[in-house]
């Protein structure tokens, strides 16, 4: 793996250098939030910013997508086709947490059998530089509880570290080492900076001090679908799905047709397991009616099928749901209590 | 890359049949416009499809049609919602769109060289057509025992498939029990529920499997009958129905605890489903 050094007022310039060559996103100061957009000439990445409110996902999984676009004439339905292919680009400055989402996003999207064109497509030409959190931000993250860590360089094609002086630079994968060609001249890192990393690396996993029994929790979760602890958590739960369109994992979505005179597309947009119609079907039987069971297949999702189906919990500890969620419902308290019982 | 999972594969509607004196019923004939989308469309008896109206949606529905009848592929739709109505009010000749096959089928190769007992009600019986038309092929006949088809609808003007039904009941390798609840002036066949029918039949267990679809409550009744006739979980297969869009396990809508209808299913039996949450 190269290593490199980036003094720390020669990264905007090789940032602005890039954005002149492809895309690129990061995180930006956009009135009280920081959002990722696209940088424009004179713009610099925030990289002292804690996370952003929305999760990175809506780069591969758009919050609302064209899938195909259709004409309807006065005897057929034509396909016009798909929007044209994605563009290579750089998303800068992801948290480790929201890179190691994309890995669990992978599972779902890209599969053996059935693989999805829009989201692989935009994967796979973009270039994904995290910031490692030597100072975790928030009091709510809980990354180390589910798999995660705030150094680690899961979902990363390189990862930048701040050293005080410089930025340690770390070319993961191949796709990484691609954009190091196009970064100018870098001095190598030598063992001193991977000695400071681990330093670094140590202390801020002591930052974290939020803690879920995430993995112990799933044997409970085998054998209790029916128990009384389900009535206890829903109640005040508003059924808004916040908590779902925050979430750097979840994934589900509608599908639907959207027509303006004789031009049509079918369209997907981010859905939520958390609003009735969701699982309504035309006959008005619905297998999940009320918000406990939604409130159960949250949870079970995350913290069991996704483990059956993937070995790996759908919950990267980044908090957003317990930061956002309007009535203060706490995965969190949830999982701990559960372990409990 | 492979082909974009979500793009309809244009069709031309080139039958519709009513099936039912409350004309909610149709039987759509349809042919692929391009040979090489055909080709691709190799199914099995059990596995769906989705059928796409540009500017309605799309509605997943069970294949009808056998892979032993060539050059078309059929479904049996009753006029739902939004979806299903405007295929109601297609004409013949029109286009449309088919997404598919998708999910698993019946259980083919486990069938094989056993009995199969066939439970159907009312308008749920349109996979297990196709599965019938399957075993009976000449090809196909000797792969398995006995058939026996159990079949009902509420009265005689709800019996789908109805031609089809007669040309069975002549052949001598197929042994065919068609009831109503409650017949009318003309009717002159059998009278009686599913499950009482089942019971008078009395499939042996020995080797057999039985494949059952239809509305829930007879569901529920026919069951202890089979327990009765000593049919173990392992050997009683059904197909649930969820919401569903994607239909290939990507919009998370259609789980059975951490099985997707749509991609592990719809096919199941019911010691499968013993070990999936009751949430269906
Ligand atoms: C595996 C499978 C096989 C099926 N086979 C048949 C069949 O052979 N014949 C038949 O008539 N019906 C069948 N159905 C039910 C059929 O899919 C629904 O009746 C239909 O989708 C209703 O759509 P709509 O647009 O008319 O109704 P709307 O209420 O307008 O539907 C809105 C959307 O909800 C979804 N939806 C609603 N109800 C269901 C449901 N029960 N199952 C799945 N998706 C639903 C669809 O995506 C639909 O586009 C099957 C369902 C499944 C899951
Ligand atoms: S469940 Fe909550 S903490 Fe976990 S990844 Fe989703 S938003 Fe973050
Ligand atoms: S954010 Fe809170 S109130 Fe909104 S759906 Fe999630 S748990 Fe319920
Ligand atoms: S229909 Fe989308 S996951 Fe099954």
């Amino acid at each position: 793996m190269e290593k490199r050094l980036i003094k720390k007022d020669a990264l905007n310039g090789i940032i602005s250098k890039l954005s002149g060559e492809m895309p690129v996103y990061a995180p930006v100061k956009d009135e009280d939030n920081v959002l990722f957009k696209v940088l424009e000439e004179g713009m610099e990445p925030l990289v002292a910013y804690s996370n952003t409110r929305n999760a990175p996902k809506n780069f591969f999984f758009p919050q609302t997508e064209t899938m195909m676009r259709y004409m309807r004439t006065e005897r057929e339905i034509k396909l016009s086709g798909e929007d044209g292919e994605a563009r290579e680009a750089i998303l800068f400055g992801v948290r480790p947490c929201d890179a190691r989402s994309f890995i669990l996003l992978d599972k779902v999207f890209d599969q053996e059998k059935y693989k999805d064109p829009y989201y692989i497509d935009k994967r796979e030409k973009t270039i994904i530089v995290s910031l490692a959190c030597v100072q975790p931000p928030y009091s709510t993250c809980f990354c180390t509880s589910v798999g995660g860590h705030p150094m680690s360089e899961e979902g990363a094609d390189v990862l930048l570290t701040d050293m005080g002086d410089n930025y340690l630079a770390e070319f993961i994968t191949p796709k990484g080492e691609k954009l190091l060609e196009r970064m100018g001249d870098l001095p190598a890192a030598d063992g001193s900076a991977d000695e400071k990393k681990k330093e670094l690396s140590e202390s801020a996993e002591k930052e974290i001090k939020s803690h879920i029994p995430g993995k112990e929790i799933k044997p409970w979760l085998d054998d209790n679908f029916e128990h009384p602890f389900w009535d206890t958590i829903h109640q005040s739960c508003l059924a808004c799905g916040t908590c779902t369109y925050l979430c750097p994992t979840c994934h589900c979505f509608d599908i639907s047709d959207e027509v303006k005179g004789s031009d049509g597309k079918r369209i997907r947009t981010w859905d939520s397991c958390m609003y009735w119609l969701f699982t309504q079907e035309t006959s008005g039987h619905n297998p999940r009616p009320s918000q406990k069971q939604r409130w159960r297949q949250r949870l079970m999702h995350k913290f069991k099928y996704f483990v059956d189906n993937f070995d790996e919990i759908a919950c990267v500890g980044c908090g957003r749901c317990v930061r956002y969620c309007p009535v203060n419902i706490d995965i969190r308290k949830i999982v701990t209590d559960i372990s409990k019982l | 890359m492979q082909k974009n999972p979500y793009m309809p594969m244009p069709v031309d509607v080139v039958k519709i049949v009513t099936e039912v004196t409350t004309k909610d019923i149709k039987t759509f004939r349809l042919a692929f416009v391009n040979k090489e989308d055909e080709e691709n469309f190799k199914y099995l008896p059990g596995q769906f499809a989705e059928l796409s109206i540009l500017g309605k949606g799309e509605s997943p529905i069970g294949i009808a049609s056998s892979p032993t009848q060539e050059g078309y592929i059929e479904f049996t739709v009753q006029k739902a919602g939004v979806v299903t109505s405007a295929l109601h009010n297609l004409e013949e000749g029109t286009r449309m769109g088919v997404r598919g096959p998708l999910g698993n089928s019946w259980p083919i190769d486990y069938l094989e060289g056993k009995n199969i007992v066939i439970v159907g009600g009312g308008f749920a019986f349109t996979t297990l057509r196709s599965m019938i038309n399957y075993m009976l092929h000449e090809d196909n006949r000797s792969r398995f025992g006995n058939i026996t088809v159990v079949y009902g609808a509420r009265e005689p003007g709800l019996l789908i498939y109805k031609d089809e039904l007669a040309g069975w009941e002549k052949r001598d390798d197929i042994d065919m029990y068609v009831t109503v609840d409650k017949g009318d002036e003309t009717w002159t066949g059998r009278e009686g529920f599913v499950p009482t029918v089942c019971k008078e039949v009395g499939p042996a267990s020995e080797n057999a499997v039985t494949i059952i679809c239809g509305p829930p409550i007879m569901i529920r009744f026919t069951l202890p009958v089979f327990f009765e006739l000593g049919f173990s979980k392992e050997n009683i297969y059904t197909s649930l129905e969820m919401r569903m869009k994607c239909g290939i396990g990507k919009c998370g809508r259609c789980n059975v605890g951490e099985k997707y209808v749509c991609k592990d299913g719809p096919v199941f039996s019911l010691a499968e489903l013993d070990q999936l949450t009751p949430e269906y």
